[in-house]
């Protein structure tokens, strides 16, 4: 067998197998040799990279809200206002994961406000313990709004996708509030309400890692 | 659910068998993505367009091959199309290195010291080398030697022969064996410019 031969065998059958032809010129030609151990090695570092990777949770939601929207999901409407508020909180909190994280970071969210605010701010918070997430969610906002205005970059189909989500969020923000406003004792409302709050700062984190992936 | 239920349901317009479906490929299909275009603001959006394709479609899906191979045809189309739309230094899916013509062995670059890569080869390098192939080159390679599919598969998601998918795949990796040998040169240059440095520093 000559170089030619084996480099059309390694083309054809890959590199193992090897037939006895290609071991015999492998043992005698040191550049093939070098060629077949090089490419042994790139294979054998190729089958350690994982062949399945994590994709960000949003993906899945600006799936389902687009095919809702465009009817190739049926039987869910995507008329805001044909479905039930505490429907449509329901639906976004459906995945584990993110109802995880978001009472994992109420949790956190109410631990910190008991341990680090002063006896008088606590009892503030008391009086009205949506004021902090509120200021820090406009704050937020309003420092995506900055990184947005400041991006020269195209708007992608995920970008739009959570622009719709943080406008869907919003929109049931509003309906909990109102409710929360007319009647103090809905707990269920008051449950809806922190988690829609959770679910606002995750997507506008979420935004501003997509502004600074990009900038 | 099994995966033939999940398609018939989604046929049907039920949401969770779309979500189940998504979930049983979501992540294989993430990983081809990531590989393809090197970031992840664009593999997801291009997961995004590829499964939204998929599900546009799925009623057209009569099972004459895996779901899983139409799935990864569909995202192989999105993503080099969008390769091509973007412009990226693109070389030709045939450019590759031919055999020396003299010796028909592999063609060595003249002058150059023969690296033997074993050992130097490490998974940052591979993933950085695998950036810079073609994206003929660089699909064969990612469905084979990552995620492991076989030739007629890949012939099936690419639309080619199975011979056409071995060679693309051994061009393949005789273009990483070049990358990487440039990688390490590279990086033995760099070392020796630091080393150079520092005793210049010294003195």
């Amino acid at each position: 067998m000559q170089c030619r031969e084996l480099d059309v065998f390694f083309e054809q059958e890959g590199l193992a197998p090897l037939s006895a032809a290609a071991r015999q010129h492998l043992s005698e030609c040191p550049a093939c040799k070098h060629f077949f151990d090089d490419v042994t090695a790139i294979v054998s570092v190729a089958h350690q990279l994982p062949a399945e990777l994590d994709p960000p949770e949003q993906i899945w939601i600006s799936i389902r809200t687009e095919l809702i929207r465009e009817g190739t999901i049926r039987g869910v409407s995507s008329d805001r206002e044909t479905v039930p508020w505490w429907q449509s909180i329901t639906e976004l909190f459906r995945n584990r994961g993110w109802a995880t994280a978001a009472v994992a970071m109420v949790m956190i969210l109410v631990a910190f406000l008991l341990t680090s605010k002063p006896r008088e701010q606590v009892l503030q918070v008391q009086e009205d313990p949506y004021l902090s997430t509120v200021t820090a969610l406009s704050q937020q906002e309003h420092d995506v709004a900055n990184m947005q205005l400041a991006s020269t970059g195209e708007t992608s189909a995920v970008d739009t996708s959570l622009r719709q989500n943080l406008q869907q969020v919003d929109e049931f923000i509003a309906d909990c509030e109102r409710r929360v406003r007319e009647v103090p004792s809905d707990e269920l409302a008051r449950e809806y309400l922190t988690n829609a709050y959770q679910q606002k700062a995750q997507l506008l984190s979420a935004m501003m890692d997509r502004g600074g992936s990009l900038n | 659910m099994s995966e033939a239920d999940a398609i018939r349901l989604a046929q049907a317009g039920d949401a969770a068998a779309f979500e189940f479906l998504y979930r049983l490929h979501g992540r294989r299909v993430y990983a081809l993505c990531l590989r393809m275009v090197g970031n992840p603001s664009d593999a997801e959006d291009l997961m995004q367009e590829a499964f939204l394709q998929l599900f546009r479609k799925i009623g057209t899906f009569r099972g004459e091959s895996a779901f899983s191979t139409w799935l990864h045809r569909m995202t192989v189309n999105v993503v080099l199309m969008r390769l091509r739309k973007k412009t990226l230094p693109i070389a030709s899916l045939e450019e590759t290195t031919e055999p020396d013509e003299e010796t028909g062995g592999p063609r060595k670059d003249i002058g150059a010291p023969d690296l033997l890569l074993t050992g130097a080869v490490d998974r940052v390098n591979l993933e950085r080398s695998i950036e810079k192939l073609p994206p003929g080159y660089r699909t064969v390679f990612v469905l084979h030697d990552v995620q492991g599919y076989e030739h007629n598969e890949i012939a099936d998601i690419m639309g080619c022969s199975v011979g056409n998918s071995k060679s693309q795949l051994h061009k393949a990796r005789t273009r990483l064996r070049d990358l990487l040998q440039e990688e390490v040169r590279e990086q033995a240059r760099n070392e020796r410019q630091i080393a150079k440095t520092q005793t210049g520093q010294a003195d």
